[in-house]
């Protein structure tokens, strides 16, 4: 086996472990915390499929941002909110029963996915080894993205950018102390 | 396996330095603070108090673990683990001379600037898995001071980037000296690409940035818990914040941490602003001053050197200023520091596009 593969096997076993911890655990707390594992380990593999933008800003938002403001969160809610919390029966249940059947159901997909797509041979990555449009280990994907997202994805881009204007004012009105109440 | 060797012998060199820096670091520490407070600092221990913190470090070595019988073991055990390898991967990408550092990646900039931001979840996890009220308050307001100081820091950083369109250390670094592949003018109206020197560092380069390095560095004291913005480990009113707990080694990882984030913020500081491994000495007619003080060992010395002045310019603040309150804090963060770096983003455009 080669470094990468090693490497990819490595960090898959994480994620999924870690994945599967923070289901499955009652401390919740804790959960929040071993998601950080899987998160690094997803940005790892992302770093193996040369998307190192997409695997830094992983960190950043996810682990710098929302982990954090989960994390806080918690602090913010006393201990008995908490425990009130964590008091749940099993892990399989009845009253699961919903969540269990999309899982279920998107597991089934993701295997036909996996089992039916021919990912050795896909056209268009074919044709971009032939055409020689593909990227190398040492390329710069910044620049590349930033003229994509300035022309291609221009409208999505803005559209983000009112969505994330919108919730900062909504923020900002929500947190506003009432003149005369 | 050589290819990995090298790795592996200049990560175990970064922590050796990091060790020994926080040696330094704690030592300078209290020499400094004794004189400006006009007393003589440690003096028993070796000639001057040299061997202090050597002894220091040997008590901490041999003192027991403590883990308070209510805390959350995992998380208390290896929160300063955490805190410390945040640190201790920033230096991966970090330049030390032209063509010497450990990692030479595009995103440099970015990756540092995301690594530094798990240091935060460190700290929470020190602060949740203590079990201890001082320590979960002093672990909020380090997240809260962290997070909310990241912005204008953040916001400085990308003036820069606007100046120098990369986010590669290594081609930042270059560009603000005599090895500069493009032109680089002082204040945008003399050309002195062949003079290098102090002139063609990047608060020159683009005046604009002195306000922006300004900005960063108030930003990289709250970023690293540092007086006046050491409110996490308050002592008048946390007893020591988010590491009450933590004994022995545990304790000292989460100084190692502190001491090898100050070089470190010191050290992006000087990457990005203060002409990085170039020399500060212009060259004058025939007098070439630059192309003599250029070369691998030049290169470390001057970032040691500036990166020193910058850790002593951290360390005068801290014994000078008091500390700040939290809503002082964070409206100087709020109402100042970012419509500020916002304004530095501006002109960093407008410099790009018409200066330059």
């Amino acid at each position: 086996m080669t470094m990468e593969q090693i490497l990819f096997y490595l960090m898959a076993v994480i994620a999924i472990a870690s994945a599967l911890y923070v289901a499955a655990t009652r401390n919740l707390v804790r959960s929040v915390f071993m998601f950080f594992v899987t998160l690094m380990a997803i940005a790892g593999l992302f770093v193996l499929c040369m998307a190192d933008f997409v695997a830094i800003t992983q960190v950043v938002i996810y682990v710098g941002g929302i982990l954090v403001l989960i994390i806080f969160a918690f602090m913010l809610s006393g201990r008995e909110t908490l425990s009130n919390l964590q008091h749940q029966s099993k892990f399989i249940s009845i009253s699961k029963l919903p969540a269990l059947i999309l899982a279920g159901l998107f597991f089934i997909v993701l295997l036909n996915i996996i089992l039916k797509g021919n990912i050795s041979g896909l056209m268009w990555t074919e044709k971009a080894v032939l055409t020689n449009n593909v990227i190398s280990a040492k390329d710069t994907t910044i620049d590349n993205i930033g003229v994509n997202l300035m022309s291609n994805y221009l409208l999505p881009f803005e559209a983000i950018s009112i969505l994330l204007m919108m919730a900062l004012v909504g923020a900002a009105h929500l947190s506003r102390k009432e003149r005369s109440a | 396996m050589n290819f990995y060797l090298k790795y592996i012998i200049a990560a175990i060199g970064l922590f050796a330095f990091s060790g020994f820096f926080a040696i330094l670091g704690v030592y300078a520490e209290r020499k400094v603070s004794a004189f400006i407070q006009d007393r003589l600092g440690p003096m028993e221990t070796g000639r001057y108090g040299t061997l202090q913190t050597v002894a220091d470090v040997i008590k901490l070595l041999t003192k027991e673990l403590i883990t308070p019988s209510a805390a959350d073991k995992w998380l208390f055990m290896l929160a300063p683990a955490i805190i410390f390898i945040a640190v201790y991967m920033g230096f991966a990408a970090i330049p030390w001379a032209g063509g010497l550092a450990p990692s030479n990646i595009n995103l440099g900039l970015y990756y540092i600037f995301a690594i530094i931001s798990i240091e935060t979840l460190g700290i929470l996890m020190a602060g949740w898995g203590s079990n201890n009220k001082y320590s979960i308050l002093g672990a909020m307001r380090s997240a809260a001071q962290i997070v909310s100081y990241e912005i204008p820091a953040g916001f400085a950083i990308i003036s820069v980037v606007m100046i120098a369109q990369t986010l590669n250390l290594q081609t930042i670094s270059a560009q603000q000296g005599v090895l500069s592949a493009e032109h680089s003018k002082f204040l945008g109206i003399w050309d002195v690409t062949a003079n290098g020197g102090i002139l063609s560092w990047n608060i020159f380069r683009a005046p604009h940035l002195l306000i922006a390095f300004a900005i960063y560095f108030i930003a990289s004291l709250a970023e690293s818990n540092r007086a006046p913005f050491d409110i996490p480990e308050g002592e008048s009113e946390l007893v020591a914040g988010f590491h009450t707990e933590f004994t022995g080694m545990r304790f000292a990882f989460v100084f190692l941490a502190e001491y090898s984030m100050m070089f470190l913020v010191s050290m992006i500081g000087v990457v990005l602003f203060l002409g990085a491994w170039n020399t500060p000495l212009p060259n004058i007619g025939s007098v070439r001053l630059a192309d003599w003080t250029t070369g691998m060992a030049w290169g470390i010395f001057w970032t040691v050197v500036k990166v020193l002045l910058l850790v002593g310019m951290q360390m005068w603040i801290r014994w000078t200023l008091p500390r700040m309150r939290v809503d002082q804090l964070m409206s100087l963060c709020w109402k100042v520091l970012t419509p500020l770096a916002f304004i530095c983003i501006i002109i960093s455009g407008v410099w790009r596009l018409w200066v330059m």
